[in-house]
């Protein structure tokens, strides 16, 4: 009965073991050899893939808050190398309309990479996109995405303070990340930037997004801190549209030297930063830099020029605080010239008797030609550096210039030391030779007469502390501030005065020095100055080749202070 | 007529198709392994595979009998370990008991413990028949199952119960006893269709028409099988719909709790990938790309069938039924009760694990935590299923012994 029993059980068991393994068998031979290519061909394009989502970078602004800097969206087609069929080559170039030659350069050089879309053509419009994205779609391993185009609102105005973006060239980047070339968008890169995301993706093989990845390893896009400067763009654009009216390049910066902010920086002539936003063609790059008065050229602090004879302020401050002179010292009267060795140093007219006062305000060489004799090139160069000159003033410009000071050690090492001579003095202070400085540096130095001293350096970002002033206490000479701001007052309030008939209509006190620096060429007109009344405000105008100071760059400025202080009374 | 102190040689057709399957089994951890961040894997299988062995060695040198007085008390351990596991259970889902070093997965142990019991219970039912004995034995064996569900580990209990159920049809019990003895779940189950219900009390009242049952009976079948239908659908439907899913995930934590079937999709991907001869060892694209889940444990067979194609997976399936043929060959030919049925429990045992799993990775069953004996990654399950097979050759050996 048992033995019976448990042959009937065995085989029922064998039969029902067999019935289950016979089914096991069967959808195993219908998964692998029937649908077997079919599964085959998803498994080798069944993968993750890694979408790197951009950080919205950060916006920057004016004092005021008027956006100068955002981010619009904008397409952009990628491609993924792995997932793409170089037979479709002919079909996606005709459709992007780039050459072929570029799209298969583009992505022989992403195959190294091959999971990572690589970026094929970027900040499309709507229009463009959806002319074309019905063909796109088809196309395995093409993909369209949405990516931020960095947009400037004051294209020409702001251009070289702001700068632009590229392509970064960094290996850690991800494909297609953005990165400030120049000005702000360079140096506060890391604070803008913000952080990507990344996303993983599960993909099936035409590319098409099955799921997202459901690893803990997908992070959000974190945006860019915003940048708020301390430029006021109405300021700004004025003082661009009346340096492009003189058709000459040139510089304005204006600098309120109560706190050291920079209010404007022009720059004329200017560049669209948004081209290089939507990538820039080889043809506009070449135009770019092809044009002689080159264009990407930051003349408010990346030029440097001779001062010359808005220096003088420089050299007067040093005659009197050194006691070399004082407020009436009286040397021989300027007879036009002035023969040191065998060398003639010239004046452009022949003053006569003059003392430092009216020789600053008529622009008197032989005056500092004589009185400077008094002192060494060393002790000049000292007050010189005192006053800004020489050295980077904001720090974050990596594109800012220090100048040139003359001094002994320079001189002995670029001309042995017994190369050069008194001359060179004298050169200097009149602030022509070898002697540098920046428009911005010439701000400055002005903003240190203005403030007796107490000018912060400058600044360009306006968050954060203001920054020390740089002018070295023990330096600060009453009487000295004093005889400066007087001879400045003197040249436009003086008949003679090199600003007198320009701002002889000024509704406020204006303290003002002109410069002519001599050059291959026209000579260039500077102008330096401040007002106390309405705002505390220095400014410096540079006009290449403009000729005399106060004819061409004084109304320049005198036309951007009326229309600053009107339009914010 | 019949020697009975002789012994057989230990049944080399098994001995061959355990080796085969061995082999397999450490290839496919060593093939899936490789891709895994915790690359000490092998090696861990690798010792527990030379733990197994020596569990294999006392399996079939170990005293069937002696086994068999002992085996309610090892039913007990197993299952104070199972009720210790609920309070201080570690790892995935709190299933593991970390002693020292090692870390013991309680319910594979446990189905050793109930194979044995159930084994014990009916062997002694045949000598000394009790009324309602087969109940009493049901009862017995059920905390092991509930303790396993509790962890909760669903599908584990269910195949302790299958392999339970088997074991008692192996005794003799037919098929419509079975049902009886299963049919308040069955109702619960039948519940949520109406013509599956009927067709359930249709079966009903032919089983226990046939088996001529007194009226009492009659009246508790139908009456409590009813109630339980009625009440079922009533309960379920007084929970929130949170409560239910949190209940449908509770019964079965392993089910894709995204419901998009994607551990099942990437399985019928590798699996159907691996074509007529495979993507050949080491080179599953699948497993490769961290697609394929739980790839040295519950879907190890994917990985086998992706780069060993239908060939291997024949051979693997033909070895799986070489084996349980030959454990069934075992089970016949024993002639002490006891021996039969633990040699058959650990045949449906065998069949059931490798049944649920494969089809699991075939996507034709439900995703459930049951391993592949002797193939998946995991101590606890190989070196128990090696002692069973160890006594399984000890009973093929010793057949005579009453």
């Amino acid at each position: 009965m048992l033995r019976k029993g448990k042959q009937w059980s065995s085989l029922a068991f064998m039969i029902i073991a067999l019935l289950l393994f016979l089914i096991l068998g069967v959808r195993l031979f219908y998964l692998q050899i029937i649908k077997g290519d079919y599964y085959r061909g998803l498994s080798s394009q069944n993968h993750i893939r890694v979408i790197t989502k951009p950080a919205p970078r950060g916006l920057i602004s004016d004092r005021n808050g008027v956006v100068l800097a955002d981010s619009r969206p904008s397409f952009i087609v990628t491609a993924v190398p792995s997932e793409f069929d170089s037979t479709n080559t002919i079909q996606v170039a005709s459709l992007l309309s780039i050459p072929e030659e570029t799209l298969s350069g583009i992505l022989d050089q992403a195959s190294s990479v091959p999971h990572r879309p690589v970026v094929l053509k970027a900040s499309m419009s709507v229009e463009e996109v959806s002319s074309i994205a019905e063909y796109l779609y088809r196309i395995p391993g093409v993909l369209i995405d949405v990516a931020p185009q960095r947009r400037y609102h004051r294209p020409e105005d702001c251009s070289h303070i702001i700068g632009y973006i590229g392509l970064s060239n960094d290996p850690e980047s991800f494909r297609g990340e953005i990165t400030g070339r120049t000005g702000i968008e360079f140096s506060m890169n890391e604070a803008l930037r913000g952080s990507p995301g990344l996303h993983r993706e599960v993909v099936d093989a035409m590319g098409r997004v099955v799921e997202e990845y459901r690893g803990t390893d997908s992070d959000e896009p974190l945006p860019g801190s915003n940048v708020i400067l301390t430029i006021d763009s109405e300021l700004q654009r004025t003082a661009f549209e009346l340096l492009e009216k003189t058709a000459l390049p040139g510089a304005v910066v204006i600098i309120d030297y109560a706190t050291g902010d920079i209010l404007c920086a022009a720059s004329s002539p200017s560049f669209d930063p948004n081209m290089f936003s939507r990538g820039i063609s080889l043809d506009e790059w070449d135009a770019l830099l092809q044009n002689p008065e080159n264009p990407l050229y930051c003349r408010a602090w990346t030029a440097s020029y001779p001062p010359a004879s808005t220096f003088k302020i420089v050299t007067a401050y040093w005659l009197i605080a050194e006691g070399l002179i004082n407020k009436n010292t009286m040397p021989a009267p300027c007879y036009g010239s002035l023969t040191y060795g065998d060398t003639e140093f010239g004046c452009w007219t022949a003053h006569g008797r003059m003392n430092l006062i009216s020789s600053l305000a008529q622009s008197c060489d032989v005056f500092f030609y004589r009185t400077a004799q008094l002192g060494s090139l060393d002790g000049l160069a000292e007050y010189a550096r005192f006053f800004g000159l020489g050295s980077q003033l904001t720090e974050i410009l990596t594109d800012e210039r220090s100048g040139l000071i003359p001094d002994s050690d320079y001189l002995n090492s670029t001309y042995g030391s017994d190369g050069w001579g008194m001359g060179v003095l004298l050169n200097i202070s009149i602030g022509q030779g070898e002697l540098l400085a920046t428009p911005l540096q010439m701000a400055a130095m002005t903003g240190v007469i203005a403030s007796r001293g107490q000018m912060p350096l400058p600044r360009l970002v306006l968050q954060g502390e203001q920054r020390e002033p740089f002018f070295p206490e023990e330096a600060c000479d009453d009487t000295a501030f004093d005889v400066v701001t007087e001879g400045m007052l003197e040249v436009v309030l003086s008949r003679r005065g090199t600003l007198h008939e320009v701002f002889s209509e000024f509704p406020w006190d204006f303290w003002g020095k002109t410069g002519t620096a001599e050059c291959f060429g026209e000579d260039h007109a500077i102008i330096v100055g401040f007002t106390r009344e309405p705002e505390p405000v220095v400014i410096c105008v540079i006009i290449e080749h403009g000729g005399h100071g106060g004819a061409v760059a004084g109304p320049v400025a005198r036309d951007i202070l009326l229309s600053y202080f009107e339009g914010s009374d | 007529m019949i020697d009975l102190t002789g012994r057989d040689r230990p049944d080399i057709v098994l001995l061959i198709a355990l080796l085969v399957l061995f082999m397999i089994g450490l290839t496919a951890v060593y093939s899936a392994s490789t891709v895994i961040s915790e690359s000490d894997l092998f090696s861990r299988q690798l010792t527990w595979s030379i733990i197994g062995l020596f569990a294999f060695l006392v399996g079939t040198i170990i005293s069937l009998r002696r086994l068999e007085e002992i085996s309610p008390i090892a039913y007990v351990s197993v299952s104070l370990m199972l009720l210790i596991t609920l309070f201080i259970g570690r790892g995935p889902a709190d299933r593991w008991l970390i002693i020292g070093p090692l870390h013991l997965q309680p319910s594979e142990i446990a189905k050793a413990g109930l194979i044995a019991m159930t084994a014990w219970w009916l062997a002694s039912q045949k000598v000394r028949p009790r009324k309602f004995g087969e109940i009493l034995i049901f009862l017995t064996v059920l905390p092991a199952v509930v303790l396993t569900a509790l962890q909760p580990d669903l599908g584990t209990a269910v195949s302790m119960l299958l392999v339970v159920l088997a074991m008692f049809i192996w005794a003799g019990y037919g098929i419509g006893w079975i049902v009886l003895l299963v049919s308040p779940i069955l109702a619960a189950i039948s519940s949520m269709n109406i013509f599956l219900w009927l067709g359930f009390m249709l079966i009903l009242t032919m089983i226990l028409y046939r088996r001529k049952y007194s009226i009492p009976t009659w009246i508790a079948f139908v009456g409590g099988n009813s109630a339980v239908a009625a009440v079922t659908p009533m309960a379920w439907n007084m929970l929130k719909p949170y409560q239910q899913s949190r209940l449908i995930t509770f019964l079965n934590p392993s089910s894709d709790p995204h419901g998009s079937g994607w551990n099942i999709i990437q399985s019928e991907v590798a699996v159907g990938s691996g074509g007529f001869s495979g993507q050949g060892l080491l080179q599953g694209a699948q497993k490769e790309l961290a697609f394929l889940p739980a790839r040295h444990t519950d879907f190890v067979f994917s990985v086998w069938a992706e780069e060993t194609g239908f060939i291997g997976c024949v051979i693997l399936l033909a070895a799986f039924f070489v084996l349980f043929w030959r454990i069934i060959i075992a089970a016949r030919k024993s002639v002490n009760p006891f021996n039969s049925l633990v040699a058959a429990g650990i045949a449906a045992y065998i069949g059931i694990h490798v049944f649920v799993n494969v089809g699991m990775t075939l996507g034709i069953m439900p995703v459930t935590g049951l391993p592949l004996p002797l193939i998946s990654y995991g101590g606890s399950q190989l070196v128990t299923v090696l002692f069973l097979l160890g006594l399984v050759v000890n009973a093929g050996m010793y057949w005579r012994e009453v």
